[in-house]
């Protein structure tokens, strides 16, 4: 069966008066939380009406993340503080502060489960129990930690495995592996460069990471062998994993780069090249297959849709199999894409721009 | 004033030894009426909100690549926080970063060249550098940061002069000014002077890349000295004796307007000129000398003629002058080494004024400034290849580079700087009317004065091409 083109159209579009620096969905009740830079937090419902506004951090707000199917927003920012937020409470409501370790809190990451909840402040690494209890400091990083996710290895030797997912931090000079369960490390994967974000792939087999020095490098979890893919024209900073593991899509330059971890790859192939944009790719992600919308394609497969975003402030719409020269939908934002998120049931896609506007689109094949 | 054409927000990086003065420079800033909404990134500090401005505390964090190239070393601490107050929606109008008194001010620099996303909001303005009058003497020979810092600087602040001799400072100056040619020196007390002289200063904008003071390149010039005379209309014989082996000795013998220390600095393009169309020489052959815009060559092996008095012969070369007036002789070698005097027709006439542009002896300073200033075309081909092998090579011992150079075939001028190894050039306005030169100067650790000057030499057009 021949899918029919996606449309993008415009369902919302608000304006939270800066930067938005964080977009995030409720797995819940589907809501959006949008984070201006300058620190306040704006909560939408799904058909745009505010449901609160929470003050956020002094200074500028930095990460958003909710609990895991609960109505708890956690919010890192640049007083130094990790807050929890109560958004079930009419307009939302601060639960807790909680101290990062350096003046600027910039990462969040709630395990799957929802029963931790990490922060990376500076150099420190910190795991928190949902009502604020410190688990672990780590190790102090020998740098800022650029960005943290928990992972589920696809296998690490047997006496290492986790019975829950572990924590990867990238920093200047590699990646880390930690477990909330120990104070040492259980992998540290050594490169003589600065990662700035990492995204482990939905399989658990690689760790991929967008780098200062224009490349981008997927770590092999099992033996911490990494594959360095060169010639971005600039640093990476954008990644997104399909939901089948099979494609990386990645920014650093004007096109979107698709490397392709079928088969043989990504080592040695040439990655495909979604080539639209007239200024470097600032946004990209895949729909995330997480409910139950899946469209079958020709094949049978689920095909997920790639979502990029420009400082050309253009959004536009891909699939990912084949280099492309025009998307299957585009649209234009006002000011440079600055975020990009699916819905839950993926059929929506936020994304807010640098002047502060925050648009929905509904997404149709 | 800041290019108009230029939206992004400009950038000073404040460095300094500790207890030079630094912070109390910074908070002279902060306190003045300026104006301007600045943002200050300060190291090991909280971020703290003073009336308009922003103070955010910067751990260094220096990033290295994977490559080892020491050009693509940046500080991460700096990209994150800059790239965090540029999507603020209240701009700042200018950005200070403080440095600890211990850092490599080539990092920060290198910053805003190789990261795109800095690069596109902002721009370097300058790297201002406070000195202890004091107390920096016990550093400069031996702490390398001290002398990086000076290196790296547009304008150095001599700072705490109160503390100091006039003369020592003056010998402090002479010292800095070696190491560095071209930053603006400035006395202070306390880090007291207008902010207009810390402040947009442009040090790394293309258009400005010669706003340098000539005066203080240390040029290498094709004659080692000149002297200005006043002469009376007459035959005049310009007599050497006998000196080391060289076969000739290129002069020219210009009028001048005055016969005093500017006649010289008027003479001195004429003659750069002159000298650099060698192969036109006029070959003494027995006619006398006229004073004009032209290079002599004076056979040294021409037959000598008894001395007046006795003694080994001398070499005598007649000069016919029409006009009285001043007039300026610019020679290729020292004159003391061939005991050279301009005798009247009465009595032997002395320079009124007179200057050596023999390269001074070096010191010991590991970090000097090489300036170059010549006339004649570049063959950008052979220009690519020195500049390249140059850098490849050298490139971690040059920390500033700077010129306007004259490109053969191209109508407009060529200016560039550089940091390390990145180098950033490009065509600027037309020459005109304005006489097409080179110059240009690197500042560096361990700079091969000589080398410099004879690969930058080997670049240049015949200079039978130059003047045709």
């Amino acid at each position: 069966m021949r899918p029919k083109k996606p449309q993008l159209s415009l369902l919302w579009g608000a304006d939270i008066g800066e930067h938005v620096i964080a977009l995030a969905w409720s797995t819940g009740a589907p809501r959006l939380a949008a984070a201006a830079v300058g620190g306040p937090i704006t909560l939408f419902e799904l058909d745009g009406r505010v449901a609160g506004r929470l003050a956020g951090h002094d200074f500028g707000t930095a990460a958003l993340a909710w609990r895991p199917g609960t109505p708890v927003l956690a919010s890192a920012g640049q007083d130094g503080k990790i807050r929890l937020w109560d958004c079930a409470a009419d307009g939302g409501r601060e639960l807790l502060a909680l101290a990062g370790g350096a003046a600027w809190v910039e990462r969040l990451a709630w395990r799957p489960d929802g029963a931790l909840l990490a922060s990376a402040a500076g150099r420190k690494l910190r795991v928190w129990t949902p009502d604020g209890a410190l688990v672990r400091e780590f190790a102090a990083h020998a740098s800022t930690i650029a960005d943290i996710a928990w992972v589920t290895p696809a296998f690490i030797p047997a006496e290492l495995r986790p019975a829950q997912p572990v924590l990867v931090a990238a920093a200047y000079g590699g990646i880390t592996l930690w477990s909330p369960e120990q104070a040492e490390p259980l992998a540290r994967f050594e490169w003589k460069g600065s990662s700035l974000v990492l995204a482990p792939s939905p399989d658990g087999r690689y760790i991929a990471t967008g780098d200062q020095d224009a490349s981008v490098h997927f770590w092999i979890v099992v033996d911490g062998h990494d594959l360095q893919m060169w010639g971005y024209p600039t640093k990476v900073r954008e990644l997104s994993w399909d939901p089948t593991a099979r494609y990386l899509a990645t920014g650093g330059s004007s096109s979107v780069t698709v490397w392709d971890c079928g088969g043989a790859g990504p080592e040695g192939t040439r990655p495909k090249v979604l080539d639209w944009h007239t200024d470097t790719v600032s946004a990209v992600a895949f729909q995330q297959r997480s409910a139950g919308y899946q469209p079958a394609l020709r094949d049978g497969t689920a095909q997920a849709l790639l979502a990029s975003g420009g400082l050309d402030a253009r959004l536009a719409l891909w699939r990912a199999e084949k280099s492309r020269k025009a998307p299957l939908a585009m649209a234009e934002m006002a000011a440079p894409v600055s975020q990009l998120v699916w819905s839950p049931d993926d059929t929506c896609l936020a994304a807010g721009d640098a002047a502060g506007s925050v648009q929905l689109y509904g997404v149709r094949d | 004033m800041a290019n108009p054409t230029d939206s992004r927000v400009p950038v000073t990086v404040l460095t300094g030894f500790l207890g030079s003065g630094k912070t109390t420079l910074l908070n002279r800033i902060l306190t003045e009426q300026h104006g301007k909404r600045i943002a200050v990134i300060e190291n090991e500090f909280g971020e703290v909100g003073v009336d308009q401005e922003l103070v955010i505390g910067a751990e260094e964090e220096i990033f290295e690549m994977n490559n080892g190239c020491i050009c693509c070393t940046v500080r991460g601490d700096l990209i994150r926080i800059l790239g965090n107050l540029m999507k603020r929606k209240d701009r700042f109008d200018y950005i200070l970063i403080e440095t600890t008194g211990l850092a490599d001010p080539g990092p920060v620099a290198q910053t805003f060249f190789m990261d795109d996303e800095i690069q596109s909001q902002l721009y370097l303005d300058a790297v201002v550098t406070v000195v202890d009058a004091h107390h920096v003497w016990q550093h400069l020979d031996d702490t390398p940061e001290v002398q990086e810092q000076i290196a790296f600087a547009d304008v150095i602040l001599l700072n705490k002069i109160d503390l100091v001799t006039p003369p020592d400072l003056d010998r402090l100056e002479a010292r800095i000014r070696h190491m560095n040619s071209v930053a603006r020196i400035l006395r202070t007390e306390c880090g007291d002077t207008p902010i207009a002289n810390l402040l947009d200063v442009g040090g790394f904008r293309l258009d400005r890349a010669l706003q340098v003071d000539a005066r203080f390149l240390e040029l290498e010039y094709p004659f080692e000295w000149a002297g200005v005379y006043h002469l009376e209309a007459g035959p005049h014989e310009l007599v050497l004796q006998p000196g080391p082996d060289d076969p000739t000795m290129d002069v020219v013998l210009a009028p001048v307007s005055v016969a005093s220390a500017a006649g010289i600095e008027e003479g001195l393009r004429t003659a750069e000129m002159a000298f650099a169309g060698r192969a036109l020489a006029q070959v003494y052959d027995g006619t006398a000398l006229e004073p004009r815009l032209a290079l002599f060559r004076l056979p040294l092996t021409h037959a000598g003629r008894a001395r007046r008095n006795g003694g080994s012969p001398e070499m005598a070369f007649p000069i016919a002058i029409s006009q009285t007036g001043a007039y300026a002789l610019f020679t290729e070698h020292h004159p003391s080494e061939f005991d050279l005097a301009l005798e009247g027709p009465e009595s032997c006439v002395y320079p009124v004024a007179e200057r050596e542009f023999k390269p001074p002896h070096e010191h010991n300073d590991e970090v000097t400034s090489v300036g170059i200033t010549t006339p004649g075309d570049l063959v950008v081909k052979r220009l690519n290849a020195w500049l390249s092998d140059l850098l490849r090579t050298k490139g971690p011992d040059i920390f500033r580079m700077k010129g306007v150079l004259s490109i053969q075939g191209e109508a407009e001028r060529f200016v560039f700087q550089g940091v390390h190894m990145l180098f950033d050039g490009r065509p600027d306005r037309p020459w005109d009317d304005e006489p097409r030169r080179n110059s240009l100067v690197f500042i560096g650790r361990n700079l091969d004065r000589a080398a410099l000057n004879a690969g930058f030499r080997d670049c240049l057009a015949a200079p039978a091409k130059v003047q045709p």
